[in-house]
């Protein structure tokens, strides 16, 4: 069944600023679950993600990794890192589905001046209209996940839209599709966090006692989620520990902005004050 | 009243002032139409969002080098000395127009000299941060830093924004006969006696009556 997109914030306007909360909405709200214990490292999902977008491929080189390219770029929205890493006595590949997390509060649309060029929809997507883009990469900076990517030639910053078109018509995204362990599912987020707690129980039970979700609050949760089998080594995985879409940089840049108005404001009435109160000091009236 | 005016600004020092105050003005308003989303129209005069990105570090550079020229031009006139502190404790006088207890100012006064310092480390500021802004992509890895420094070019802004409105202010209403200084470098006797006296002793070699 095909949903209709309905907005739920904007960059560069009011509703930027609104508290979740005061958001929330009865439509269906999405979410992917990547179950990293199901990966069998295949990257079917990095070319479904280049099919179905019309991304152009990019040449690699090997860099002594089983990893595909060594980074996400405006033509590469997605991209399966893995980690070596030892756990235990045993090198492991951690591996983790990087692309965007599509937050709840998304610091990358709260750090956007443009009005429109990064959207939040009821149903959790966070998009970005290239056509509104002013190419500041304010939004890189305010990215927790470092995801978003700039591309010099166009001026433009892209990152993972979610298969928008896809979701829109009712269609789960194309990593999702192309999956063929399961690892990737879609649908409510209410369904993907029943889902994701009976695999951490299955993981638990078969000896991964660290095992947990990943739906970091500091960003009220994301419409990407991870099941993480070692979730005490979330570094390992380059899982930010404790991302946050209000760092404080930002917050003392709102403070600044806000006392900037005000005192601005309060400039020019002091001087319109001091003209009334004092006049024009005229060469004149000194003769 | 027909007595020969006094010439206070040459024509190399007018521009290099105009280069500075259009290109300071069209920066302030580009960047608070970045800061202030109800205010991004004001990218229009330049050609929208896009083109006002592209144009803001241009700008900025401009502005840059027409400070640069600035502090050649006039540096040695502004050092401070101890009749500008005298001058800045009496500044209140100045303030509320009582000029018999303000002592008698040179070429600039103490308060002059302070707004060119405090333009001259803005600018250092605006340009040092602004050109990490031009470029994020090569610092992308440092989140920190560019947050840091978007932060300091805001302050600075602030800080710039509120002496624009003090100079403009104090230079065309406050006191009249002030502006044309910057439009054709020349001023009235008077002008000079009432705010400037010693430099008006050391141009006619009158001394202040």
């Amino acid at each position: 069944m095909a949903d209709t997109l309905t907005i739920k914030r904007t960059s560069g306007s009011a509703s930027a600023f609104i508290p979740m909360d005061a958001l929330r909405s009865s439509g269906p709200e999405y979410s992917k679950l990547v179950d990293i214990s199901r990966c069998i490292g295949c990257k079917g999902c990095e070319v479904a993600c280049k099919e179905w977008n019309e991304l152009q491929s990019e040449p690699t080189a090997n860099f002594g990794s089983y990893q595909s390219h060594k980074d996400l770029t405006p033509n590469t929205w997605l991209l399966m890192r893995f980690n070596e890493i030892e756990v235990g006595e045993n090198l492991q590949w951690l591996i983790k589905k990087d692309a965007c997390l599509h937050c709840e509060e998304p610091g990358c649309l709260y750090a956007c001046p443009a009005p429109g060029a990064i959207v939040q929809y009821t149903n959790g997507i966070v998009d970005f209209n290239q056509e509104n883009c002013i190419g500041c990469q304010y939004c890189v900076t305010g990215c927790p996940f470092d995801i978003p990517r700039y591309s010099a030639r166009t001026k433009t910053v892209s990152k993972c839209n979610m298969c928008i078109d896809r979701v829109e018509a009712g269609l789960e995204p194309a990593c999702v599709k192309t999956c063929p362990t399961n690892a990737i599912s879609w649908g409510s987020k209410r369904d993907m966090l029943a889902k994701a707690d009976k695999a951490v129980e299955t993981l638990k039970q078969r000896g991964f006692q660290h095992a947990t979700v990943y739906d970091p609050s500091g960003v009220g949760g994301t419409h990407m989620m991870y099941v993480v089998p070692h979730g005490d080594r979330l570094a390992d995985y380059s899982l930010p520990t404790d991302p946050t879409a209000s760092p404080a940089p930002l917050t003392a840049l709102n403070f600044l902005k806000r006392i900037g108005a005000y005192l601005f404001g309060f400039s020019l009435v002091g001087a319109l004050g001091h003209l009334l109160a004092f006049g024009q000091e005229s060469p004149d009236e000194h003769e | 009243m027909s007595e020969p005016l006094l010439h206070r600004f040459n024509l190399l020092e007018r521009i290099v002032h105009w280069v500075v105050g259009v290109t300071y003005v069209a920066l302030l308003l580009t960047g608070l139409a970045f800061a202030y989303p109800p205010l991004f129209w004001l990218t229009a005069p330049l050609g929208g969002g896009a083109m006002a990105r592209v144009l803001h570090p241009y700008i900025g550079a401009l502005f840059g080098v027409a400070m640069l020229l600035m502090l050649v031009l006039w540096i040695r006139d502004m050092f401070l000395n101890r009749q500008d502190v005298q001058w800045m404790a009496a500044v209140r006088y100045y303030a509320t127009h009582q000029r018999d207890k303000v002592p008698p100012a040179g070429k600039y006064n103490a308060g002059q000299k302070l707004f060119f310092w405090v333009q001259g480390v803005l600018a250092v500021v605006f340009v040092a941060t602004g050109v990490m802004l031009w470029f994020p992509e090569q610092l992308a890895p440092a989140r920190t830093l560019l947050s840091s420094a978007r932060l300091l070019h805001y302050t600075a802004t602030l800080g710039g924004g509120l002496f624009l409105v003090l100079h403009v202010y104090l230079g065309t209403v406050a006191y009249p006969g002030t502006a044309r200084s910057m439009i054709d470098g020349k001023v009235t006797r008077q002008w000079a006696r009432l705010h400037h006296p010693r430099w008006h002793a050391e141009q006619t070699g009158l001394t202040d009556t």
